[in-house]
């Protein structure tokens, strides 16, 4: 108890302290041992309000003194409290000394401010995205497993099949597996009809993942497919937030299921769009096998590797023949099969990852220059308060109470720089967030939390530390020199500091601009690739009429005959087609075709993309026709049996042949059909990849009630791209108005949507490195403006000695050169190896493009000869009179 | 000035008091309306103290409780005896005109 009080003491000022210390010890163990002696209830009455009464009280006294007399403190004073009472005092000191000089102030707030803010944006976004990008409970144990085949043509990684997640259940390293498939399809409730996300997983993702509805329940066997569960989204934008929806019944998908369960508004899988999610049974009868394309999710036993599950998962699907049976194709492929299995995390970051590293690594380089920026004020701040810090340590000041001077006021500009970070994140991140790629799993929830909140804090402290430390070290060692009456320090000894940070600036910024470089320069290289089709003035939509009277396949095909032919007749429309795909919104399926020329033998056939298509499609896309012709764009009966190929289509099925009049079946599956006309190849998902070799299938084989399309993509081709999707929609509604139409898009805006990733992290990158370089500039201006004033009276004597004007501009520029060439060898140096990391976000130039490296380290040698000439000027045009004078 | 400057004030006239009696005869004379806690108490000697009000002294005649450690005793300085004396004849003043009005309030009533 004594003890207690003593440390309660403690938090009186010291000088309140010396006084009544003892006493007030005293007075509380005498009135400790008479309430003790009245029982235990009146002494822990007493010891409450004891303790209250000296912790307002010690409060008080800080806030406002009652004990005024001086006491005198040794240096070397090691108590908890004085060290209190002494920053207290440097911060006050610091604050008003700050206060004094305005303008440094506000420069280096502003500097650190702003770099500590695009941190803390940063970091919130990072902390949600990178760090915890699944908000299930234990994300560590759950995988994605597909699966590779290598050695056949299926592409290097594939979904699985049903059967897998049946034979996956063995595992002895799986706790729970989930299959489930993503996909667009119509919602109709009551007179609603729109096409919505959907996604028909096994009843095991609610387990697998760990979550459960927030009103309702989740599927059971029983159910088997004749229920969902909607998403909280759905819940309230269609239906109001209405409970009394539960147990009501709507068409989904084309059948009739009945709502179970609402998720909250934080479950998105397996993307934010999903909005409900379809029961279903899988069992070994009601499964097709050899149906690639789902996708795994399971959730391990706890310390299980991916490498020894991928091994456990590749031994059992190789019994998968013997227990589901299948093709000789299907054995030969499970035979190749090796499971591939990757943390679900990495999995749904996939792509979005790294420009996030990228930018956090920029924001990082941009906060470090912002310190040395700020150090270098500093530092030439303390150098110019050598002659007051050189009295305080003549007259006994110890080295530590300088260092804390110092420090105080950094502390003080960090304080402001957090205080202004956080303003600076809060206004700009929704801005940022709103300009950034869509498919960034959790960005939905970034917001500047407490833990943003700390990070600034940490970050400002980090900071103070990094810019004071070393002005503080050096003030605290002040040339006493300084104190003989207009005595001039030896400062050149001391200058290689601050022209290391103004070269490690450069250095830094140079790296930042060069990465920039390359990814300005990728970006014009993507914006020039030809993908075999126009972008311009063409714009896309989806309808999806339904009714008996589209039952059939011509019946379906003289729907979209006869509308496409309405859509001719709008005004300013030039021609108008249709495919089931349209390039970088869709993609297109895979399957075996073989020419007539090759042999029957699965093996001997090549595997290619196909489609559908119809009308004026190549025409109104600008694809163009090498040989033969299109599809005839009104005559459907004249499709039948035709299809037109692509280039390289062409060439995997008849090399170095012409194709035209030539025969082409898709393996077993349709007729032989007579290749019409040969087309450029396209470049269907993204501008990176290869261009794709396509069949173009007519919109509907006759005879073959499978191959209508379900919803074709139609093309326009018109000048008013943009403007036109009303006029569409009423003639929509004349034909058909239940059907939905959706999907409007204009093929520019599917092309930049495509680029957004590599744009957004050019952009933001080039804001940094702008940021970067003016900032080093800054300094480098800042370091030699201070050296030409230092040196006003060594300039003037040289001038009064006939050096001429372009001769002191020339070694004020020199010494600048030398700062900015050393800095500039460096950052070439960083760059060579920190480039790499950007990666597959370059294209189309390499890592090491010296035409880049070139012109970001000539401009930036240009910004600095710049940032050292304005010193230069003003050195020469010193008035050797008045600087003589003047001292 | 405090209730309690004026106690502590109060309690002094009568000579020379270490802290803890300083208490003990605030509470007494006060009939036990303030108690102060020894955080407030000593703020507010320290206060009377840079006033000039109250100075350190020598007791009175008690010896010290503990050897070799000896207490500090209080004392009012002249300074303290005008005030308190000022804020004595103050509370007389005002004390009387509270009686008399509620004298006329009772009557009332």
């Amino acid at each position: 108890m004594k003890r207690f009080f003593r440390l309660l003491v403690r938090l009186f000022p010291r000088a309140f302290r010396e006084q009544f210390e003892t006493e007030m010890l005293d007075h509380v163990r005498e009135e400790y041992g008479r309430a003790r002696s009245q029982g235990w209830i009146a002494a822990t009455g007493f010891g409450v309000a004891t303790t209250v009464n000296l912790i307002r009280s010690a409060i008080a006294e800080r806030w406002n003194p009652t004990w005024t007399r001086a006491a005198v403190r040794s240096p070397e004073e090691k108590d908890m409290t004085s060290f209190f009472d002494n920053w207290a005092r440097d911060l006050r000191h610091a604050a008003r000394s700050l206060a004094r000089a305005p303008g440094f102030t506000l420069v280096s707030a502003l500097t650190l401010g702003l770099a500590i803010g695009v941190n803390a944006g940063m970091f919130s976004i990072v902390s949600r995205v990178l760090l915890n990008p699944l908000p299930f409970a234990n994300p560590e144990q759950l995988v994605a497993i597909s699966a590779s085949a290598p050695g056949s043509d299926f592409p290097p990684e594939f979904g699985v099949s049903r059967e897998f997640y049946l034979q996956y259940q063995e595992s002895k390293l799986i706790e729970n597996i989930t299959t489930f498939n993503s996909f667009t399809s119509t919602l109709r409730v009551d007179d609603r009809v729109e096409r919505v996300r959907m996604s028909q997983p096994t009843n095991s993702m609610y387990s697998t993942l760990r979550v459960s509805p927030i009103i309702g329940r989740i599927p059971v066997p029983e159910d088997e497919n004749r229920v969902a569960v909607i998403s909280h989204a759905l819940w309230s934008t269609w239906f109001g937030s209405d409970s009394s929806v539960i147990g009501k019944s709507y068409e989904m998908s084309g059948s009739q299921r009945t709502i179970i369960g609402i998720m909250g508004p934080e479950f998105r899988f397996p993307d934010a769009e999903t909005v409900l999610w379809m029961s279903d049974v899988i069992r070994a009868d009601n499964i097709q096998v050899g149906r690639f394309g789902d996708r795994l999710i399971a959730r391990v036993v706890p310390g299980t590797t991916p490498d020894a599950l991928a091994r456990e998962l590749t031994t059992l699907a190789s019994r998968l023949p013997d227990r589901f049976g299948g093709s000789p194709n299907y054995k030969r492929l499970i035979g190749q099969h090796r499971a591939v299995v990757r943390s679900a995390e990495d999995q749904v970051l996939g792509a979005v990852a790294r420009p996030l590293w990228v930018l956090l690594a920029a924001v990082s380089v941009v906060l470090v220059i912002a310190c040395a920026n700020v150090a270098n004020l500093f530092m030439v701040r303390a150098e110019g308060r050598q002659r007051d810090l050189a009295v305080r340590r003549a007259i006994g000041a110890a080295r530590r109470e300088l260092v804390r001077l110092q420090l105080a006021e950094s502390l003080v500009v960090a304080a402001l720089a957090g205080a202004l970070a956080i303003f600076l994140a809060y206004v700009s991140l929704p801005a940022f967030l709103r300009a950034a790629p869509p498919r960034i799993p959790r960005l939905v929830d970034v917001h500047i939390d407490a833990s943003t909140v700390l990070f600034t804090i940490v970050a400002a402290l980090v900071a103070a530390l990094a810019c004071g430390i070393v002005p503080a070290v050096r003030a605290s060692s002040p040339d006493l020199t300084r104190l003989r009456e207009g005595g001039r320090g030896a400062t050149r000894g001391r200058r290689w500091l601050r022209d290391g940070l103004v070269g490690a600036q450069t250095a830094l910024a140079l790296v930042l601009l060069i990465g920039s470089g390359l990814l300005i320069k990728s970006f014009w290289g993507l914006r020039h690739v030809n993908p075999g089709y126009d972008t311009r003035d063409i714009m896309t939509f989806q309808i999806a009429p339904d009714g008996p009277n589209l039952a059939d396949g011509p019946a379906f095909a003289r729907f979209h005959m006869d509308f496409m032919e309405r859509i001719r007749a709008l005004p300013g429309v030039q021609s108008v087609g249709v495919v089931e795909n349209v390039p970088l919104n869709e993609a297109t399926a895979l399957g075996p075709f073989r020419s007539e020329e090759m042999s029957a033998d699965p093996d001997a056939g090549k595997r290619l993309r196909y489609t559908f298509a119809a009308g004026d499609y190549f025409s109104a896309m600008g694809i163009r026709v090498l040989s033969g012709r299109p599809f005839p764009p009104r005559d459907l009966q004249a499709t039948q049996g035709t299809v037109v190929i692509s280039r390289s289509a062409a060439a995997q099925l008849w090399p170095g042949r012409d194709a035209v009049g030539r025969r082409v079946q898709m393996q077993g599956q349709t007729a032989w059909a007579t290749v019409i006309g040969v087309v450029e190849d396209v470049k269907q998902n993204d501008y990176r990849e290869a261009p794709q070799s396509v069949v173009y299938f007519p919109l509907v084989v006759t005879g073959n009630p499978d191959w209508t399309v379900a919803s074709p993509e139609y093309v326009v081709k018109t000048p008013r791209a943009e403007t036109i999707a009303p006029e569409i929609r009423a003639l929509v509604k004349e034909v058909a108005p239940n059907a939905p139409m959706y999907r409007i898009f204009t093929l520019e805006r599917l092309a930049s949507d495509s680029m957004v990733q590599l744009s957004f992290t050019m952009l933001t990158l080039g804001i940094l490195s702008a940021l970067a370089l003016v900032l080093g500039a800054i300094g480098l201006y800042g370091v030699l403006s201070y050296v030409v004033a230092e040196r006003t009276r060594e300039i003037g004597v040289r001038m009064a000695l006939g050096a001429r004007a372009d001769q002191v501009r020339r070694m004020v520029v020199a010494q600048g050169a030398r700062v900015v060439a050393g800095g500039v060898v460096v950052g070439v140096v960083v760059a060579l190896w920190s480039t790499k990391i950007l990666g597959s976000l370059l294209f189309g130039v390499a890592p090491l493009d010296l035409l880049t490296f070139l012109a970001m380290s000539g401009s930036m040698v240009a910004v600095g000869l710049l940032a050292a000439y304005l010193p230069a000027r003003r050195a020469s045009r010193v008035d050797p009179i008045d600087s003589l004078r003047s001292e | 000035m405090s209730i309690l400057e004026y106690h502590v004030l109060l309690a002094l006239a009568g000579g020379p008091l270490y802290g803890y009696a300083i208490k003990e005869a605030v509470a007494n004379e006060s009939a036990g309306t303030v108690t102060p806690r020894a955080g407030s108490l000593y703020r507010v000697i320290a206060r009377l103290t840079t006033a000039g009000l109250v100075v350190e002294s020598d007791p009175a005649d008690e010896p010290p409780p503990h050897p070799g450690h000896a207490r500090r005793y209080y004392t009012l300085t002249a300074a303290g005896r005008r005030t308190l004396a000022g804020e004595a004849a103050r509370l007389k003043r005002t004390a009387a005109v509270a009686q008399k009005r509620l004298g006329v309030v009772q009557g009332r009533t």
